[in-house]
């Protein structure tokens, strides 16, 4: 048993007993949708399917089909895939580092946190594929025996390097995430009955893998969990620094930077815990969580938010100082012209969403509201949508040589696409959402006599 | 004898025991349950027996992959008889020459499998046009049967109808009227004459599109030669040029490579070169000073100069002029684009002042290509209207296009009871005659041509016809009685060596000089006009020419080296008249050119919704329009493009904006270096006193102290000591922009046409582009000078100059040895050869487009779509007769990989595979790439660098010597030569 701080506040509200707990873990999946959640369903299937016509389009007509030319060869298509990898990034913060620094608080919102990587890391996994000329030949990438001839892929490159570092970082957030689930999912599959939902409870039983709650079961899990913890913690950084890495290696001004893992790692836990916030904020109205996911969670989330977008902010500055102490003039003209250039109005949403708004958040009043939180967010999720175009169109549309110099505007398609990836996304939340224990509710069960407020007032 | 060993496994066995022999033939002692293995008994009483099974199934399974493996069917038909010549995969090279009534070149054709693919300089340089002319061979909208009143007929019907209808004529004493292009070959002249005595009352007019009448006539007048005289630019120290592009289209001769021979910075001796014109030309691109004027100031300044060189005072804008004439009298040039025999005649006497005649200009030897009268022209056209012509024969003309009066011409038309017009196309003209009859191609062709005094080329078909035409000579024959053009044109040179000739395509023939008699003639003065108005010139591009080729794809992607659009004609305004009238142009949100839309009238005629362009070094108050636009019945890729400027003519012109707006199709959006050192150059003087001026490297600060940037490296070398190092000059000194290299390299690597849409989204495909240069007001220096903050300073260098200096740069893929592409590749689909050279491999490339994005160039090429047999792409990788040009040698590339320039890969290989097989080593002038050998200056190098005795290897070492952004040391192995200007 934990012991904490009696000052602190209570992580669960409501006087909630641990049967309360199951019992309200347990009711999305149990009970029926109500009409919110048809609505939003509908509306992100639709998304969805059409961008997967759009997808269609382009694979059977060529890249063409989106806005891009010889001087800007990536725009929405890497912006996207970057937003979503980092989007994918809090989520194993939150379950690995915030386990090993033992932040009990995680707890309430880790099992979300990390649906959202895994289908935020899908999302982005999808752009390197369709971005491809042939993506029909993308296995290509595989460092796969073959009889091509002496074929075999390129270790120098840094898209090859995001293809282990993603194709990592998905496969152990699942592990991570499935060995999370095996007692909740044990919990279901003992509240099914077998009578009335036996498809449901075989299922359940399938998906939880045998657990029986014994001793030896439990001290495996904990084991497990936190190797697995340990094994995450590193990916949380590589994966968004070999990212950057597509950038930072090149030689375009404004990309060539070393500053850029750094940035981008804590960029993207910036954009993660904004993602976060946006869903959970929607989650506890939806699936009455009111009482798991309080303020002070969102307190915690926005102090981080807070420190990484003034973090964030600080990188901004230090690129252009760098710029300007460089005395190469190509650098210095590729910030000028972030800045004051034909996309100005990009590098101001981007400064605004990310440096300013979230400086909101040294007001308590702000940083513990609902309603300022979730608009923030979507401000952040906004200018961190920026700061990638920013980086990848400012950059390439005006290089060295001003003869090929040109401007990007996306097409339908390109829109197509990214919303459709957004309906994909929240085809694949809602789904989780009526499935999945939300909550890692065994876990949350071991702080109910330490942090509960049940208890705290007991005191 | 031993008796052989017995072996035995019992007692049993040697006892010969009849058990044993029984279990022999019994293999299994006891019955195996067969039955209850196979559980069913059912499965006996079918007919197929496991053996059947199995090879149904072996049929099925082998029918199934056969079937599903089928490949893509490809005809290809065998020589029956296989020519002698033709070795299937080796080209054959034919001279001959090339002439459409606009260009004429003597011509080298590379002939694979019987298909002419590709034009290479043979006595003369081609330029861009002709290294094009090669597609409208292949052009599927050229005639492909005689036409009698538009429909489709035979060779026989259409002569039998000609002949009759023209004996009828002859009886009745009729005018007959043949109005050709300019005739340089003297066989068809002779044939003219030939048709003229058996019909009798027949009068040979020519006509050039773009009219030389002025002077020709000015030179009749003062020399009594109605010929153009030919300059010797090479030789000339002082070049004064009033709006005469020479450098481009003017007379069409190629006089590039005596220009630039006479500009050589290393032995100090450059020309200077004075250009004086309103609209921006190549030639005023490469002057060493512009002066702008408006067209009207023309012969008020001539006269001014030549008062001033019998010592008047000279007009402040051409004093230096004045003074750099009269110091090198006899070796300078003066010369004027007018077409008024008074201004000719002006310019006549300016040069005969000078004593240029007999040193830089010769009329004893003088130039043919030119021979339009217009003044038979006009007479004829008065002849039509009056009924009094029966007969009309056109030929390689296209009056109702290239007149500025053409409806008087179509209204002629129509009181001439016999027309025939033999013809490529059934363009604007023959479209209104009775019989339009498909002319040749002149790679279909046989003929001569005397393009200059003496000399004499050659022209022999390349190939077959390829649809049922016949030139024009055959046809003249045909209406006379005779036959057999190929015979009478062998026959016209007798005293030849006609076998010889034909090999070289040329050979020289009354070489005596023609008599001339001195300068004699009345010289009027004009007065410096003050004409406030607007005025309109029409000119010449690169591209296009009098339009004749304007179905060619090639030719109107191909950027306009000055404005760098393709796809149009647009008024060109300068600055500040557009600011005048309230004109812009802006970029829309994908980078792509608007315009705004003006009426336009000239001389009467009034354009509406015109497009107008920008254009810096246009003078002020004047406005430009380029000819060859505005076709109706060109064929599908030259139709309906622009307006068509011979209609308007020079004069003043009235202009109202209005609103709306037009999408231009540019390949360059921004025009100056943005105060980078992209260009380096430097001033003659300069240069004189520091070979190195204008070329500094740069250093980098390391532990090491100062080191030059390419010193200063993480990469590994390659070695490049032993074997072929390919390296690439570019001399930006000689490169006058002229894009005869860009034609080249399409034609040489299959380059695909996109069409303007996508050229206006920015993804032209050319894998060498030539980046034009405008200078800005505003500079480093000048913004460190009076404070301007960087914001405004950057700001202000996106301005070009109203009258900027020009450079062009040659930009292709610099085949870095240390490439950014190479390393970003996750498939390596594109690495680095032993030999210097960057590779690509189309078919492993997945396409993520990382290398070009990489590419500080930004020369790498993406097929964002399928180019080939795509209808939404219907240029000629989309027809079956357009397909005939590709080059069996390079691959056409498939959608969703990346394309770039390979140094001519396939050129190289095939020039190291002939000296393997002659064991010799690579000679120096073998290797060629399309653009170094379409290059008409030598601007363009390339070789082995360890080839001691290759030019190439001095290049890399001069001090000129530089490459483009050497900071990133990406260590190209192209290089380029400072730009070195003739000016103070």
């Amino acid at each position: 048993m934990q012991k904490e701080a009696e000052i602190r506040d209570p992580l669960i509200l409501g006087n909630k007993t641990y049967h309360d707990i199951t019992v309200d873990v347990a009711r999305p999946v149990e009970g029926k949708a109500n009409k919110y959640w048809w609505i939003l369903f509908s509306l992100s299937l639709l998304l969805f399917i059409w961008g997967v016509l759009c997808i269609a389009y382009t694979i059977g007509t060529g890249i063409g089909a989106w806005g891009l030319n010889k001087t800007v060869n990536w725009a929405w298509d890497i912006t996207n895939f970057v937003w979503w990898i980092g989007i994918g990034h809090a989520g194993t913060l939150i379950s690995a580092v915030l386990l090993l620094f033992r932040q009990k608080w995680r707890m309430a919102i880790n099992r979300s946190a990390e649906a959202m990587t895994i289908f935020g890391v899908v999302q982005a996994g999808l752009f390197p594929l369709i971005h491809m000329g042939r993506p029909w030949l993308a296995y290509w990438v595989l460092p796969i025996p073959n009889q091509f001839g002496s074929l075999w892929v390129n270790f120098n490159s840094p898209l090859l390097w995001d293809v282990f570092a993603i194709s990592t970082y998905l496969s152990v957030s699942v592990v991570f995430w499935y060995i999370g689930l095996i007692p909740d999912f044990a919990m279901l599959r003992d509240r099914m009955s077998s009578t009335l939902s036996p498809m449901k409870k075989k299922l359940y039983a399938f998906l939880a893998f045998g657990w029986s709650g014994r001793a030896k079961h439990w001290q495996r899990f904990e084991e497990v969990s936190l190797v697995l913890a340990g094994l995450a913690t590193p990916l949380v950084f590589s994966v968004h620094s070999i990212v950057s890495m597509d950038f930072a290696t090149s030689v375009i001004p404004g990309w060539h930077t070393t500053i850029f893992p750094p940035y981008f790692v804590l960029g993207a836990l910036f954009s993660g815990f904004a993602m976060v916030e946006t869903l959970l904020i929607i989650m506890r109205k939806v699936v009455s969580l009111e009482a798991y996911i309080t303020i002070k969670h969102v307190e915690y989330m926005n102090v981080i938010i807070l420190l990484t977008g003034s973090l964030v902010g600080t990188a901004y500055i230090t690129e252009l100082f760098m710029a300007w102490y460089s005395g190469v003039e190509f650098e210095q003209y590729a910030f000028l012209n972030r800045a004051t250039g034909p996309y100005w109005w990009a590098y101001a949403i981007m400064m605004t969403c990310n440096v300013l708004t979230p400086q909101l958040y040294w007001f308590r009043s702000i940083r513990t509201s609902f309603v300022a939180t979730f608009i923030l967010s979507i401000f952040v999720n906004i200018g961190m949508w920026f700061e990638r175009f920013v980086i990848i169109v400012t950059s390439l549309h005006r290089d060295f040589l001003p003869t090929s110099w040109t401007m990007f505007s996306p097409t339908f398609i390109d829109i197509g696409i990214y919303l459709g990836t957004i309906g994909f996304f929240f085809t694949l939340f809602l789904m989780y959402a009526r499935t999945f224990p939300v909550i890692a509710q065994a876990e949350l069960k071991t702080i109910l006599k330490s942090s509960g407020s049940e208890f705290k007032n007991k005191k | 004898m031993t008796k052989a060993k017995k072996y035995w496994k019992g007692l049993a066995e040697i006892n010969n025991n009849p058990l044993v022999e029984k279990l022999k033939q019994n293999e299994f002692t006891e019955e195996i349950p067969v039955d209850e293995f196979l559980g069913d008994k059912e499965i006996s009483a079918t007919s197929t027996s496991r053996r059947d099974f199995l090879k149904f199934l072996g049929f099925s399974t082998a029918a199934a992959t056969l079937a599903a493996c089928e490949a893509p069917i490809i005809k290809s038909i065998p020589y029956v008889v296989k020519p002698d010549e033709i070795i299937p995969g080796i080209a054959n090279y034919y001279a001959t020459t090339m002439y459409d009534g606009h260009d004429y070149a003597s011509v080298l054709v590379k002939n694979r499998e019987g298909r002419p693919i590709k034009i290479d300089a043979n006595k003369s340089a081609p330029n861009a046009r002709v290294q094009a002319s090669i597609l409208s061979l292949y052009d599927s909208s050229r005639l492909k049967n005689p036409l009698i009143n538009n429909t489709e007929s035979d060779w026989n019907t259409a002569d039998s109808q000609i002949i009759s209808q023209l004996n009828k004529i002859k009886q009745q004493n009729g005018k007959i009227a043949i109005l050709t292009s300019t005739v340089i070959s003297p066989s068809t002249k002779k044939l003219i004459q030939n048709f003229t005595s058996f019909y009798k009352n027949v009068s040979h007019v020519e006509m050039d599109s773009i009219s030389y009448d002025g002077m020709l006539e000015a030179n009749h007048l003062a020399f009594g030669v109605r010929a153009l005289p030919n300059y010797s630019f090479d030789k000339a120290d002082v070049v004064v040029s009033f709006g005469a592009d020479f450098l481009g289209n003017w007379l069409n001769c190629d006089y590039a490579s005596d220009y630039t021979s006479n500009r050589n910075p290393e032995s100090g001796e450059m020309s200077k070169h004075y250009q004086i014109e309103s609209a921006l030309s190549l030639s005023g691109s490469n002057a060493d000073e512009r002066i702008q004027i408006k067209p009207s100031e023309q012969s008020g300044l001539l006269t001014n100069l030549y008062n001033a060189l019998s010592g008047s005072k000279a007009d402040s804008r051409i004093l230096k002029i004045v003074g750099d004439l009269l110091s090198s009298k006899g070796k300078s040039i003066v010369i004027s684009n007018s077409n008024d025999v008074k201004v000719q005649t002006l310019v006549n006497a300016i040069n005969d002042k000078l004593g240029n005649y007999e040193n830089t200009i010769t009329l004893t030897r003088p130039s043919y290509l030119k021979q339009g009268n217009d003044k038979d022209v006009a007479t004829l056209i008065k002849d039509m209207n009056n009924g009094n012509i029966s007969a009309l024969f056109t030929h390689n003309v296209n009056p109702a296009y290239t007149l500025q009066d053409s409806v008087s011409f179509v209204k002629g038309l129509s009181k001439v009871s016999l027309k025939v017009s033999t013809s490529l196309y059934n363009d604007e003209s023959a479209s209104k005659m009775t019989y339009v009859l498909p002319d040749h191609h002149y790679l279909e062709s046989w003929g001569d041509a005397n393009p200059s005094h003496g000399e004499y080329t050659l022209m022999q078909p390349t190939i077959a016809p390829l649809f049922n035409s016949r030139q024009f000579q055959e046809s003249l024959m045909v209406w006379i009685g005779t036959s057999d053009y190929h015979n009478y044109l062998q026959s016209f040179y007798k005293d030849i060596d006609w076998n010889k000739s034909v090999h070289d395509g040329y050979f020289t023939k009354n070489t005596k000089d023609l008599k001339v008699s001195s300068f004699k003639s009345k010289i009027e003065s004009f007065n410096l006009s003050k004409n406030t108005q607007i005025e309109f010139e029409m000119y010449e591009k690169i591209s296009m020419g009098d339009g004749n080729q304007s179905n060619n794809p090639w030719l109107q992607e191909l950027p306009d080296p000055i404005s760098r659009a393709c796809w149009d004609n647009y008024l060109a305004m300068s600055a500040p008249t557009a600011r005048k009238i309230g004109v812009t142009n802006w970029n829309v949100s994908n980078g792509a050119l608007n315009g705004s839309l003006v009426n336009i009238t000239v001389n009467n005629k009034t354009y509406k919704n015109v497009p107008v362009m920008i254009q810096p070094g246009q003078a002020v108050d004047t406005v430009s329009m380029a000819v060859g636009y505005g076709r109706e019945s060109a064929g599908k890729c030259g139709n309906g493009i622009g307006f068509n400027a011979f209609t308007l003519g020079n004069g003043d012109a009235k202009i109202e904006l209005l609103e709306g707006e037009y999408e231009f199709a540019a390949t360059q959006l921004h025009h100056t270096m943005m105060g980078r050192e992209i260009i380096k150059e430097t001033t003659l003087a300069d240069f004189i006193k520091d070979p190195q001026s204008g070329n500094h490297k740069e250093t980098y600060s390391t532990h090491k102290g100062k080191q030059p940037a390419d010193m200063v490296t993480l990469w590994d070398e390659h070695d490049h000591s032993t074997g072929h190092f390919w390296n690439m000059s570019i001399d930006l000194t000689s490169c006058l922009g002229c894009s005869s290299c860009v034609i080249s390299c399409h034609a040489e690597n299959n380059v695909p046409v996109v069409g303007k849409e996508e050229i206006r989204k920015s993804r032209d495909m050319h894998w060498l582009r030539i980046d034009r240069y405008f200078s800005s007001d505003m500079t480093k220096e000048l913004s460190a000078k009076e404070k301007v903050s960087p914001i405004d300073m950057y700001s202000e260098m996106e301005e070009p100059s109203v009258n900027p200096e020009v450079a062009f740069q040659p930009v292709m893929c610099q085949h870095c040895n240390h490439a950014p592409c190479e390393t970003v590749c996750p498939v390596a689909a594109t690495s680095h050869s032993a030999e210097g050279l960057n590779h690509m491999a189309y078919n492993r490339c997945v396409g993520t487009r990382y290398c070009a994005n990489n590419c500080p160039y930004k020369v790498r090429r993406f097929n964002w779509f399928q180019y080939s047999d795509n209808d939404k792409f219907d240029f000629n990788m989309n027809d079956d007769y357009g397909k005939m040009v590709l080059n069996p040698d390079v691959v056409v590339r498939s959608r969703g990989v990346i394309e770039k320039c390979s140094m001519c890969i396939q050129k190289i290989q095939k020039v190291k595979l002939d000296a393997k097989k002659s064991g010799k080593r690579v000679k120096d002038e073998d290797a060629q790439t399309a653009c170094s050998s379409a290059c008409p200056t030598n601007a363009i190098v390339f070789g082995d660098v360890n080839d001691d005795k290759h030019k190439v290897q001095a290049l890399k070492k001069d001090p000129r010597a530089y490459k483009l952004l050497e900071h990133l040391n990406t260590d190209p192995s192209v290089f380029y030569q400072t730009k070195i200007r003739n000016k103070a």
